[in-house]
């Protein structure tokens, strides 16, 4: 089992908002194991639930912390830092 | 069972009609979408429930047992808040009823800046069979939308 953890800043001008959040969910959906999302030194929320993304409420240019524990953890970050870097 | 209710007046088209491919496939979530009547109006809460979420032009209400529903009026998030008129009738981390106004602004205005004002309304985190089929054709604001289990 692998843990990995990740910081990137938000580059969507919405921020974590309806469509960059859902094509976030949608890639943490995918790993088979467990996925959080959180603001650094903020509480941490699941990463695959639309609602816990959106209430939290990330907005551009925000430092956002992924971590996820599973099998091929550091490519599901990579995927989602990806998302989470593109504007 | 939750009512879900229609957030505006308008005609219930169905998620493959929003211009947006993560709503039109539903990988935001099941639910339906109303293309609204072209005149001043408030969106209203589709249930009662708590505004985890509230953006000029989007808002997610979440119900005493953790059910999110969002709602996006107009769809393109990133011109969307440069257009004037959407005027806030309520705040984030309020307690709202079903059908209480929440945003009132001008579908005609987000037309005439060349942007869909098509309204999606999605059962966040849901699977699609837990909702039921949403009702088509001419709905007004506050009348049933479709249930969620």
């Amino acid at each position: 089992m692998s843990r990995a953890e990740r910081r990137v800043t938000v580059a969507s001008p919405v921020g974590l908002h309806a469509r960059p959040a859902a094509r976030f969910v949608t890639a943490a959906s995918e790993f088979d194991g467990e996925v959080r999302i959180a603001r650094p030194s903020g509480a941490s929320v699941p990463a695959t639930s639309m609602l816990a993304v959106l209430a939290l409420g990330v907005r551009s240019g925000e430092e956002i912390v992924i971590t996820a524990e599973g099998e091929g953890a550091e490519e599901l970050l990579d995927r989602l830092a990806e998302i989470a870097a593109t504007p | 069972m939750l009512a879900v209710l229609a957030p505006v007046t308008g005609v219930a088209v169905g998620l493959s009609r929003v211009p947006d491919p993560m709503f039109a496939q539903g990988l935001v979530g099941p639910g339906t979408a109303i293309d609204p009547r072209k005149e001043v109006q408030e969106a209203v809460a589709p249930i009662t429930g708590r505004i985890v979420s509230f953006h000029p032009h989007a808002f997610v209400v979440q119900s005493a047992d953790g059910k999110g529903v969002l709602v996006h009026l107009g769809m393109n998030t990133v011109r969307l808040p440069l257009i004037r008129g959407f005027e806030l009738l309520a705040a984030q981390g309020d307690e709202v009823t079903a059908g209480q106004p929440l945003i009132r602004w001008n579908p005609a205005e987000v037309v005439a800046s060349g942007i869909s004002p098509i309204v999606p309304i999605v059962a966040l985190d849901a699977d699609g069979d837990v909702i039921s089929r949403p009702v088509s054709g001419e709905v007004k604001r506050g009348e049933l939308l479709f249930r969620w289990a």
